[in-house]
């Protein structure tokens, strides 16, 4: 029993990382149909941010994690502007062959500039916390609860303010929210300036108690991908809720059946959904 | 008068072809025939992906996990003491029946769904041939897959493929196979209906294609090819492990028809090779060579889409045109025929 | 117009591109200046007659991707013992002196660019050996280096057994195999009276292996594993899924490992779960890089493993140390410290075998070079087995529940002669030794 709450634990604080990558994504792929399949590079440069700003300037941990979700935001805005607007109404196969120069582009990049081994950031809150027959430490905690704020605060500021909105609007009737007279050029912006700050925050909060290497995001942007797509295309309720399930699937089914094979239950059961539902398990028929 | 016709039509690649299968007598650097040999494996893997990518429209991102299934499965049967003649249709058809199965499955998505979920299968491709060790050893792989069986040719000997020019020519021969089998495929009218569902599945659908085995069919075929590919790539290695199922690979394929340019028979082998001898020459670049190679193929999508091949025909017409004009009259019906003739490319 | 322009600045970036490559090249070659004037310096010494003449040794292995750290340690490790072996005045055979050179060239560890850049070093640079530490890069390797005319010597920097059933004729296997630390450890458990294991070592070729081994011995002397949770250390990050599983089963003992950053997070984990027994780090991951990353030996009370590289008590080992980390920035591990040696080595088989570029001369002549001791190498090596594996020890170092480092124990593995062991103690510095034979 204890063996099960400690997977439940540990699989709650996987998901919280993968909820706030797939929200991150699923803003931009549901909703802009870009498949930013560099988004987990971003995940690592939000992280090497973080680590730079502590390490070299002295920051705190959160002035440094909010610094870097800010940074992040502006690199969003310039990957949307430079490498995805130019291809907006060629074929969706062009986005992806952009994306993966993206994600070659920055993984090397990063690699050049900040070197390939591993960087640890000091845990800001090492200590150890005892719980219901649960050990873990006080960061893990911190990420488990930061990351339900920041969801929360996301889901408020897209239901209830004017900029929000625009965004459902656009992910709604993209010609509709046009008439309009919606700026879609602007919305695309912000909400890539959102969703890599999203990445950045996730980065950063887990980067205490991970490693930090230019490699880093790779499978995760892959995971994201199988969240936001098992949870339906644009619905940031499937992606928290799909981030989460991920988590635990793989805590519980590693921890109980197989760890080598955690990966391939998260990918198989992506590939038989999609073949029994073909716009994923949440999903509406869409073009 | 025919034959003249023939060799004033297709002269360039008449050539290309003498160039090619003179290289190594010219070249006698093993480096550059060794280069030659992995640019032109990767062409024939990145001709089977622009048949399911260019022609009938489905970016297939399993394209390294098939290429790794034919490896490994020429691997175990050539060690298991199977021909290599034998056991490398073997490899393609394993590939092609997997593939079969997979495109069932993943065939009925569309778009990014389809390329997310094939995706997902060439990541499980690369964790299985890593994780089920009994079959696959493992990461360390299987070594030791022995050379192709020498041929018996009546009076002279035998030909055997232990030296590296001979190596070469083996890729060659599978190549133009390659090339001849994509060509009769992509000119007859199973190929219209491919790129009649490329063009609009709707409307392919509406005019009677069976889009779904249309789009099997492709799969299979391109599965097929690239499994065998695979097979060469395991023979020419000695050895395979679970990097040949990698998803670089097919990112890097997926460059090489981009670059090269998409739904042409000669894009994906000038990317190929373009790319492979760039990336050599850029060498003493060292860790930002990829760092501007990521940078060239996002300009290279947004600039040239059609990619280096389309670039080329539509300065060649150009050029053509305006000449044609000088001599006054016939540049448009000019123009228009090699378009056409472009199209069919 | 438009397309013209599209063209312009296409054609513009390639010129850009091919200019700044040409401009990186050129400073490719800057570093070779001062090895030049000290070649100078050398020479204007000892008063030799002939210009010093450049060997190009060849290297191929990862330095980008997730395991270039790895390689990079390795090519330290060789271009550090390089400009030693310069700065000494190189090697001379005949009175011609030579004096060395790395080209170290990045594969990603993906074989099919290992054989194209050995290629190229064989080609354009004659390079007469190749280091590669990877492998599934070496087995291919091994396919082509015993061409006719073509041949080059494989210096093969891997722990396994595996190379040397591949039996080539022109290898060089430069670590100790890891089978030592199978066997020690479980010796060691054993006696301190552990009779369950529980395993969470990295997946992959040398992790498989190592798994493998470690259960057969473990069980074989009556143990049991009671988990095998393997994770991918390269990958993952977040080691609790397989460390709560593991740990459920109340181990006596856990087996972790894999390189030494993932491997410091392990511990940590393990330690956060609130698990306080023994850890047994296996040998890639390096316990004193282990605890540099953790800020101390304070998680590390009860870890077993490969000694720290400074530990090994010979006078060179603390020097070396100091030299290396002030020169490279990162801290010194077991690759570079063998490789260090194994360059050393070659460069003293070339001379015995009176040839830079006879590949099968210098094999031949390599178990004449040994051994080379503690006073000139920070690593130990005595003599070389049949299929070209180096015999260098291998230890066992434990920390005890103070956090200290004890003193390690070095195994003399390649035989069970009491003779050969005792002249081993004469010309060793190192301390502790002992007799341990394995089978590989």
């Amino acid at each position: 029993m204890e063996l099960f709450l400690q997977q439940v634990f540990n699989g709650i604080m996987l998901g919280s990382t993968y909820a706030m990558v797939a929200l991150g994504l699923t803003l931009v792929f549901g909703i802009l149909h870009v498949p930013n399949f560099a988004h987990g590079n971003l995940y690592m440069l939000g992280a090497y941010v973080t680590f730079f700003l502590i390490s070299l300037y002295q920051f705190g941990f959160w002035a440094a994690v909010i610094s870097s979700m800010v940074i992040l935001g502006v690199v969003g805005m310039l990957v949307e502007r430079f490498v995805y607007r130019p291809l907006i109404g060629q074929p969706h196969i062009n986005m992806f062959i952009s994306a993966i120069g993206l994600l070659i582009l920055l993984e090397n990049s990063v690699a050049v500039v900040w070197g390939t081994s591993a960087k640890r950031i000091p845990h800001p809150y090492p200590d150890t916390v005892h719980l219901l027959g649960i050990t873990t430490t006080q960061q893990r905690l911190i990420v488990i609860v930061a990351a339900v704020i920041m969801i929360i605060l996301l889901q408020l500021f897209i239901k209830k303010t004017i900029h929000g909105t625009t965004i459902e609007a656009v992910a709604q009737d993209r010609e509709g929210a046009q008439l309009v007279g919606i700026n879609v050029n602007w919305v695309s912006s912000m909400t890539f300036a959102i969703s890599s700050a999203f990445a950045a925050a996730a980065a950063s909060l887990m980067a205490p108690i991970f490693m930090i290497t230019p490699t880093m995001g790779a499978l995760l942007v892959m995971k994201a991908f199988v969240i936001i797509i098992l949870g339906g295309l644009g619905s940031m309720q499937g992606a928290i809720l799909g981030g989460y399930i991920l988590g635990l699937v793989e805590s519980l089914g590693g921890g109980f059946i197989s760890a080598a094979y955690k990966d391939v239950f998260a990918f198989g059961a992506l590939v038989l959904i999609l073949a029994i539902k073909p716009t994923g398990l949440f999903g509406k028929e869409s073009n | 008068m025919k034959y003249n016709k023939f060799l004033k039509q297709n002269w360039l690649y008449l050539l290309l072809l003498i160039a090619a299968l003179s290289f190594p007598l010219v070249i006698s650097s093993r480096y550059y025939i060794q280069i030659m040999i992995t640019a032109l494996t990767w062409a024939m893997a990145a001709l089977s992906l622009n048949l399911i990518l260019g022609y009938t429209g489905q970016a297939s991102l399993a394209h390294a996990g098939f290429f790794g299934l034919g490896a490994y499965s020429l691997a175990l049967t050539t060690k298991a003491g199977l021909s290599f003649w034998l056991a490398l249709p073997l490899a393609g058809a394993f590939a092609a029946f997997i593939g079969l199965f997979i495109g069932l499955l993943t065939l009925r998505t569309r778009g990014h769904y389809f390329a997310i979920s094939t995706l997902c299968f060439g990541v499980i491709v690369f964790i299985v041939a890593g994780s089920w060790i009994e079959i696959t050893k493992g990461a360390t792989g299987i070594l030791g897959i022995p050379k192709p069986t020498p041929i018996p040719i009546p009076f002279i000997g035998e030909l055997s493929f232990t030296s590296q020019t001979n190596q070469y020519y083996l890729v060659i021969f599978f190549l133009l196979l390659f090339l001849f089998i994509i060509y009769r495929l992509v000119n007859s009218l199973q190929g219209l209906s491919f790129m009649a569902v490329r063009n609009n599945e709707v409307l392919a659908e509406a005019v009677g294609i069976n889009t779904f085995t249309t789009k099997l069919l492709s799969f299979v075929v391109t599965n097929f090819l690239v499994g065998m590919t695979g097979g060469i790539y395991a023979v020419l290695m000695g050895g395979v492990s679970p990097t040949v199922a990698g998803s670089n690979l097919t990112f890097f394929w997926l460059a090489y028809v981009i670059i090269g340019g998409v739904a042409t028979m000669a894009g994906p082998i000038v990317g190929a090779v373009l790319v492979t001898f760039l990336m050599e020459y850029m060498y003493s670049l060292g860790e930002y060579r990829l760092a501007i190679f990521g940078l060239i193929l996002i300009m290279a999508i947004i600039f040239f889409p059609r990619g280096l091949v389309g670039v080329f025909t539509r300065l060649y017409q150009k050029i053509k045109d305006y000449f044609g004009g000088i001599r006054g009259g016939g540049a448009g019906q000019n123009a228009a025929k090699s378009r056409k003739a472009n199209e069919t490319l | 117009m438009k397309n013209v322009l599209k063209l312009g600045t296409f054609a513009l970036l390639i010129t850009g591109l091919l200019m700044f490559a040409a401009a990186c090249g050129s400073t490719d070659q800057e570093p070779k200046a001062p090895e030049q004037e000290q070649a100078d310096d050398a020479k204007a010494v000892d008063k030799v007659e002939k210009e010093p003449i450049e060997v190009v040794i060849g290297f191929t292995g990862p330095l980008s991707g997730p395991a270039a750290q790895y390689g990079k340690d390795n090519v330290n490790g060789i271009e550090y013992g390089i400009e030693h072996i310069n700065s000494n005045g190189g090697i001379t055979i005949d009175g011609q002196k030579y004096t060395f050179r790395l080209e170290a060239m990045d594969d990603q560890a993906d074989p099919t660019q290992t054989i194209n850049n050995a290629r190229r070093m064989r080609d354009q640079l004659d390079v007469p050996a190749i280091f590669n530490p990877v492998f599934t890069s070496i087995a291919p390797l091994m396919d082509i280096n015993s061409e006719p005319d073509n041949e080059f010597l494989m210096m093969a920097y891997s722990s396994t057994p595996a190379i040397l059933h591949l039996d080539n004729d022109l290898t060089v296997r430069i670590p100790p195999s890891f089978l030592i630390y199978v066997e020690a450890f479980a010796d060691i458990a054993w006696n301190e009276g552990w009779r369950n294991g529980a395993m969470l070592v990295t997946l992959g070729g040398y992790g498989d292996e190592w798994r493998e081994a470690f259960r057969e011995v473990w069980e074989h002397k009556g143990g049991k594993i009671v988990a095998d949770q393997p994770a991918n250390y390269y990958t993952e990050t977040d080691y609790s899924t397989q460390l709560s599983a593991a740990l459920a089963t109340n181990p006596d003992f856990l087996l972790v490992g894999g390189p030494s950053e993932p491997t410091a997070l392990v511990v940590e984990q393990a330690r956060d779960l609130g698990y306080k027994g023994p850890i047994l780090l296996v040998d890639q991951a390096k316990q004193d890089h282990v605890a540099k990353i953790l800020g101390g030996t304070d998680l590390m009370h009860g870890v077993m493993g490969v000694p720290a590289t400074a530990d090994v008590g010979t006078e060179f080992a603390q020097e070396f140390k100091k030299g290396y980390e002030e020169k490279y920035g990162v801290i010194n591990t077991w690759e570079a410290v063998w490789e260090y040696t194994a360059i050393h080595a070659l460069a003293a088989a070339m001379e015995e075998a009176g040839s830079v570029d006879d590949p099968k001369a210098i094999r031949e002549a390599f178990p004449k070079v040994f051994p080379l001791t503690g006073e000139e190498y920070p690593a130990e090596m005595f003599s070389m087995g049949p299929r070209g594996a180096i015999h260098g020890f291998g230890g066992v170092q434990r920390i005890d529940d103070n956090g200290e480092y004890t003193t390690p124990l070095n195994y003399v593995w390649w035989t069970d002669s009491q003779d050969v062991l005792d002249e081993i103690k004469g010309v060793s510095q190192v301390g502790q030794i002992e007799l341990m034979k394995i089978d590989e």
